[in-house]
């Protein structure tokens, strides 16, 4: 892109940016739309005053367990799904049934089991999370070269080095793959999961508070558009970040695919 | 009379015997055997696991002895039975309403915004990084907004539906048209098709595989965020109900509901599936998927 280009792509931005400004001062009602000046300032409040940074770290804690018992137990039913052919016959179906329903859509259930807690936003992502990580490793685990396995066995080495040494390191970047877009997934239902269970809440500034239900009392109590959209940008930002961080990590896993 | 002929058929069934008795011994079978046992375990291996399913549900309900936390599968099913007498259907439809609405409103806006970018280079540079910039930004997070802005009502799911909706259907529309072979553009050309020629019969054919695959993304993203959008910001429709279930404590129409947006989820995929394979036969790269 020349110089040229770039400039006048920016000046349509700011020209947009500055009629929305002024679009939203001029309406009869400024409160209920947000405006660029607004957002930005709400944001840098937010973060200066750690609300926001708080939040988020609970959000990410609560991602973070539910992420390891979903890529723990997920690659080992999508290795045993995909190299046991009986296996996949009797799971496969319930797995794709399963994976068919919305995680948002067991929020009622998981708040009946776990309470209105950070725990069933575990649950949520834990549940939206190990579908993809199934898939891709049952997938990548039902394409193993056979001439390496063979060549394995021939050379006297047992099922269960086999599994270690061979099947599950050209097993790992397809997982990791799937780790990317459960990641993703996992993040989306996070905020959804703390939407709606904030809701429940109806005084979102709990001391567990993340993100989502952060955006709930800002919503209910607040009633601050411009916060709301600072928050969307940081959730966007942050998916941004996870999603980047596992494309390097496939990358140092699989070079071989990006020559 | 004996002859040679009759020798060696003798000489054959006889090693035919032996062989057959010692691969029964070693375990290993003919090809009949083999096909057999995998018809069986085709057939077999699927009521097993969800045999197993059933009598792991029934067996959980039973010890907790709550129907409210986990209710037994059999009222489940009768509950199932009994909101499809009911309210099931306007449920159905009204979810179908914000689903056509909205993806109509996204897909339009997607595919036009990708083939407007593919033919003009501002447009390009002026949607692509605002599509960059949004699409991290998950439809959820918006419900927020989208409450505050609309109320909460059928516009919430609407305008939400519309947004997922637009990301996938524009980022394939933008590499199916960019990946049609230029070669066959140039032959067109050669031999004197107008532009609106090679438009619907060159570049719209070939980007169809990736475009098709894009609007089956968006359907999925869609129902989604349908459930969790209706859940959370709509006073109508699946999500809703599963959720106004809830708040009475009838977890087996709740999980009933839930049930019902499984099976439709995973029918439309079908549908698609089924559409794709339909519209695509001649293609050779039938299911361009990008993600």
């Amino acid at each position: 892109m020349t110089v040229r280009a770039r400039l006048s792509v920016l000046s349509i931005y700011g020209a947009a940016l500055v009629v929305a400004e002024f679009a939203v001062r001029l309406s009869p009602t400024p409160d209920r739309y947000p405006s660029p000046t607004g957002v930005a300032t709400a944001l840098v409040r937010n973060i200066l005053s750690g609300q926001a940074p708080i939040a988020i770290e609970q959000s990410l804690s609560r991602i973070l367990v539910a992420f390891v018992f979903a890529a723990i137990a997920g690659s080992v039913i999508g290795v045993a799904i995909g190299r046991s052919r009986w296996l996949d016959l009797a799971f496969g179906p319930i797995i794709n049934a399963l994976r068919s329903i919305a995680p948002i859509a067991l929020i009622p259930l998981a708040v009946l089991w776990f309470g209105v807690t950070g725990n069933s936003a575990v649950f949520i992502v834990c549940y939206a999370a190990i579908f993809p990580i199934i898939l891709n490793a049952s997938e990548a685990a039902r394409q193993v070269d056979m001439r390496l396995v063979n060549a394995a066995r021939t050379l006297g080495a047992d099922p269960r080095h086999i599994i270690t040494h061979v099947v599950l390191p050209s097993v790992a970047p397809n997982t990791i793959t799937g780790a990317r877009i459960a990641m993703g997934f996992a993040w989306a239902s996070i905020v959804a999961a703390e939407l709606a269970i904030g809701v429940k809440l109806e005084t979102g500034g709990a001391i567990n508070a993340g993100i989502g239900q952060l955006m709930v009392s800002t919503l209910f109590l607040d009633r601050d558009v411009n916060s709301l959209v600072g928050y969307m940008i940081v959730i966007g930002l942050i998916g941004l970040l996870i999603d980047k961080g596992f494309r390097r990590l496939h990358r140092m896993r699989a070079p071989w695919e990006y020559a | 009379m004996i002859n040679d002929y009759h020798l060696l058929t003798a000489k054959l069934i006889i090693v035919y015997q032996i062989e057959s008795q010692v691969c029964l011994k070693r375990k290993c079978m003919s090809r009949e055997t083999r096909k057999i046992q995998r018809v069986a375990s085709a057939v077999t291996a699927p009521i097993v696991g969800c045999a197993g399913l059933y009598a792991a549900w029934t067996a959980a309900s039973w010890w907790l002895e709550n129907p409210i936390l986990l209710p037994p599968p059999n009222s489940v099913l009768t509950a199932l039975v009994s909101i499809m007498q009911d309210e099931l259907v306007g449920d159905i439809l009204a979810s179908l309403h914000h689903l056509g609405v909205g993806m109509s409103f996204g897909v339009t806006i997607g595919f036009a915004l990708a083939v407007l970018a593919t033919q003009n280079r501002l447009v390009e540079r002026l949607v692509d990084p605002l599509i960059e910039l949004l699409r991290p930004i998950s439809g959820i997070a918006w419900i927020p907004l989208a409450i505050m802005m609309f109320g909460v009502g059928e516009t919430v799911p609407i305008f939400l539906i519309a947004y997922v909706s637009v990301f996938p259907i524009y980022i394939n529309t933008v590499a199916g048209i960019a990946g049609v072979d230029g070669r066959l553009i140039n032959a067109a050309k050669v031999l004197g098709a107008p532009p609106s020629t090679i438009r619907w019969h060159v570049i719209l054919p070939s980007a169809l595989p990736m475009i098709l695959a894009g609007f089956r993304l968006s359907l999925g993203v869609a129902w989604m965020t349908l459930i969790g959008a209706e859940l959370i910001g709509g006073n109508s429709g699946l999500g809703w109900r599963a959720f106004w279930y809830e708040q009475f404590f009838a977890m087996n129409k709740n999980l009933a509901v839930i049930l019902v947006v499984g099976v439709l989820g995973f029918l439309f995929d079908g549908i698609i599936r089924l559409l794709q394979a339909r519209l695509l036969r001649w293609s050779p790269a039938q299911s361009g998927a990008a993600t």
